[in-house]
């Protein structure tokens, strides 16, 4: 009883704590800024540990951070095996590819009625396919390896960065456009002057929905059919070995990589949409 | 009077439940004859004869029966014996009270065509495995014949297989799990002749372990309560699995009127239960010890890698079936 009195107890001193500490003028200092969240988790986890080792729940039902944590660090090779065969084999290629196909179309229905009318509503149709039901098809397609996984991510990504893309290109008012045209660019010369730049405060909107459905992809995919790595193997079948502490591992491994693989996308979009008001206005 | 009804409705439930007792059954999978012994005692009303209400809960591919044990959503779990063992080593205290299962029905199965005419022939070849707590008595297999699972020349490449047959059809695996009562079948409808197909028994292979078995958690065995109910349960049960035996097609039809999903067909369940018969055969509902020693002695000799690292204890009790069956 003392854990679950103790975190209790001291996840009201934290929350004070954090209260008085947003509210008073240090908040203005970025050490402090930074603090309150930090904390903030900090004590989410020690009220996890205490209510766990207080109220005794089983570790097949909830294990303690702790446990999770020990977890990582003893089997840092596993994750990082099962990060490179999930992450950077499955999602990435699928993300660029998917990404990548997303933008080339978006130019091609710009320039074409005839694909804006017939190829849009083809778009949404995929995009609306249940991913537990396109899996089992695709693995069976292109195998139980990697290839499948980057398939079914690029099913994933494509269709929001082609609506985001298809908007951004349709960004330009007459009266820009206009002006390109008094000065004889070309529709080429137009796109990659004008249009393109105007339309990445758009992408980018797109790309960052992408990153995270191209890791939820490629993990859920791992469901249907995996060689025996990746990060969807490890949860689904760590679950059925009643490691749970495992699965907790993987789902942290797979929410920081998903949170760094977003602040990654944000970061580029900051460097090159600087011009746009939305980035202009942070200091 | 809507209201009325529900509550003269409820009424009544309440009272049912008062005089009998209620035993909540998590299966393994789903409503399949791998399960009739428990379909019949319902339908057969050899539950009712003991004065138990048993609701029987199909499971599936993403249903783990210790996770639900765990969670308090069944008295009583179909497992598989390496399953059951490891989830007692990571804390969950499971205890086999009866084994309907004999024999184990799982079988490696490969097509002639890929050249595997003996376990020496695994080495480079793809294998699909079920995971999902499925996976030990294969690992232990390839444990005792020394070859690695991680892949290469000299090791056996894994894959994940689902619980269908496509990888077989699809040449992507050499071999593939299957049961004696159901994928192996399912090769065949696919049209697959038996001449073509290599089969491994686990059995035949020395490194069988124990199959359907029904598992509580210890402490709640301590309640004499709820080990009498179970005396009670697993009487009816294994009632209802030897009139299954004696009467296969009976027991098929009974279990495909209990298919919600509508997935089962008849002749599927037919040659199910014929199968599954001959599994159940010899066996009383009553553990034998030494069938016991040899599926811990094949989980622990895992090599590098054992399923379980050390003998467990208290993991069976024969009390159960000694009461239920005299």
């Amino acid at each position: 009883m003392i854990w679950l009195w103790g975190s209790l107890a001291l996840w009201a001193a934290a929350t004070a704590l954090n209260v008085a500490l947003a509210g008073s003028g240090l908040a203005r200092h970025r050490a402090v800024r930074l603090a309150i969240p930090a904390l903030f988790g900090v004590t989410l986890l020690v009220l996890w540990e205490g209510v766990v080792r207080g109220l005794n729940v089983s570790p097949v039902i909830l294990p303690p951070p702790s446990a999770i944590g020990a977890r990582i660090a003893a089997d840092l090779p596993l994750l990082w095996t099962d990060f490179v065969q999930t992450i950077l084999k499955g999602a990435l290629p699928g993300y660029v590819m998917g990404c990548g196909a997303a933008v080339l179309v978006a130019v091609l229905i710009d320039r074409s009625p005839f694909l804006q009318r017939g190829l849009l509503p083809v778009g949404n149709f995929v995009a609306a396919l249940p991913v537990v039901g396109i899996a089992p098809i695709l693995v069976m397609w292109f195998g139980f390896d990697w290839q499948s996984k980057a398939a079914v991510v690029v099913v994933m990504v494509f269709f929001p960065v082609l609506v985001n893309m298809v908007a951004g290109l349709a960004a330009t008012d007459r009266m820009q456009r206009d002006l390109m045209a008094t000065w004889s660019a070309g529709y080429w010369q137009a796109l990659v002057k004008l249009r393109l730049p105007a339309a990445l405060p758009f992408l980018f909107n797109g790309l960052k929905i992408a990153t995270t459905l191209a890791l939820i992809g490629a993990i859920v995919a791992e469901f249907f059919g995996s060689p025996t790595r990746g990060m969807g193997f490890r949860i689904s079948t760590a679950v059925g070995q009643l490691a749970l502490d495992l699965v907790w591992a993987e789902i942290a491994v797979a929410a920081l990589a998903g949170s760094a693989f977003y602040g990654l996308v944000a970061l580029i979009e900051r460097g090159l949409t600087f011009w746009h008001p939305s980035q202009r206005a942070r200091v | 009077m809507k209201r009325l009804m529900t509550t003269a409705l409820f009424a009544g439930f309440a009272a049912g439940a008062a005089q009998a007792e209620d035993v909540t059954l998590q299966l393994k999978w789903v409503t399949q004859a791998q399960f009739a012994g428990y379909y019949v005692a319902q339908e057969k009303g050899f539950y009712d004869e003991e004065g138990l209400t048993v609701t029987i809960k199909p499971g599936g591919p993403d249903i783990a029966p210790t996770q639900v044990i765990a969670g308090g959503g069944a008295d009583v779990v179909v497992d598989w014996m390496p399953s059951a063992l490891a989830a007692r080593e990571k804390g969950l205290p499971l205890v086999n009270i009866a084994q309907p299962f004999k024999s184990s029905g799982m079988m490696l199965t490969c097509l002639a065509e890929n050249g595997v005419k003996g376990p020496e022939d695994f080495k480079g070849k793809t294998l699909g495995v079920w995971f999902y707590g499925n996976e030990y008595p294969f690992l232990s297999w390839m444990a005792t014949l020394g070859i690695p699972t991680t892949g290469g020349a000299d090791g056996v490449e894994v894959l994940k297989q689902g619980f269908n047959v496509d990888p077989l059809l699809q040449k992507q695996a050499a071999c593939i799990s299957t049961m004696t009562y159901n994928e192996y079948w399912q090769v065949i409808d696919a049209g697959i002749a038996e001449s073509d197909l290599v089969t491994f028994k686990y059995e035949d292979q020395g490194v069988a372990t124990l199959e359907d078995g029904l598992y509580v958690l210890e402490d709640k065995l301590a309640d004499p309560a709820f080990e009498e109910k179970m005396v009670k349960f697993v009487r009816a049960s294994m009632k209802g699995w030897k009139y299954a035996e004696e009467n296969p097609d009976e027991a098929a039809m009974i279990v495909l009127e209990n298919d919600e999903t509508g997935a089962q067909t008849e002749s599927h369940q037919k040659r199910m239960m014929a199968e599954v018969a001959k599994l159940t055969a010899g066996s009383t509902g009553a553990l034998d010890v030494a069938d016991y020693e040899r599926t811990v002695a094949t989980l622990l000799g895992g090599g590098s890698d054992p399923v379980i690292s050390a003998a467990p204890e208290g993991a069976y009790t024969l009390a159960i079936t000694d009461k239920a069956l005299q």
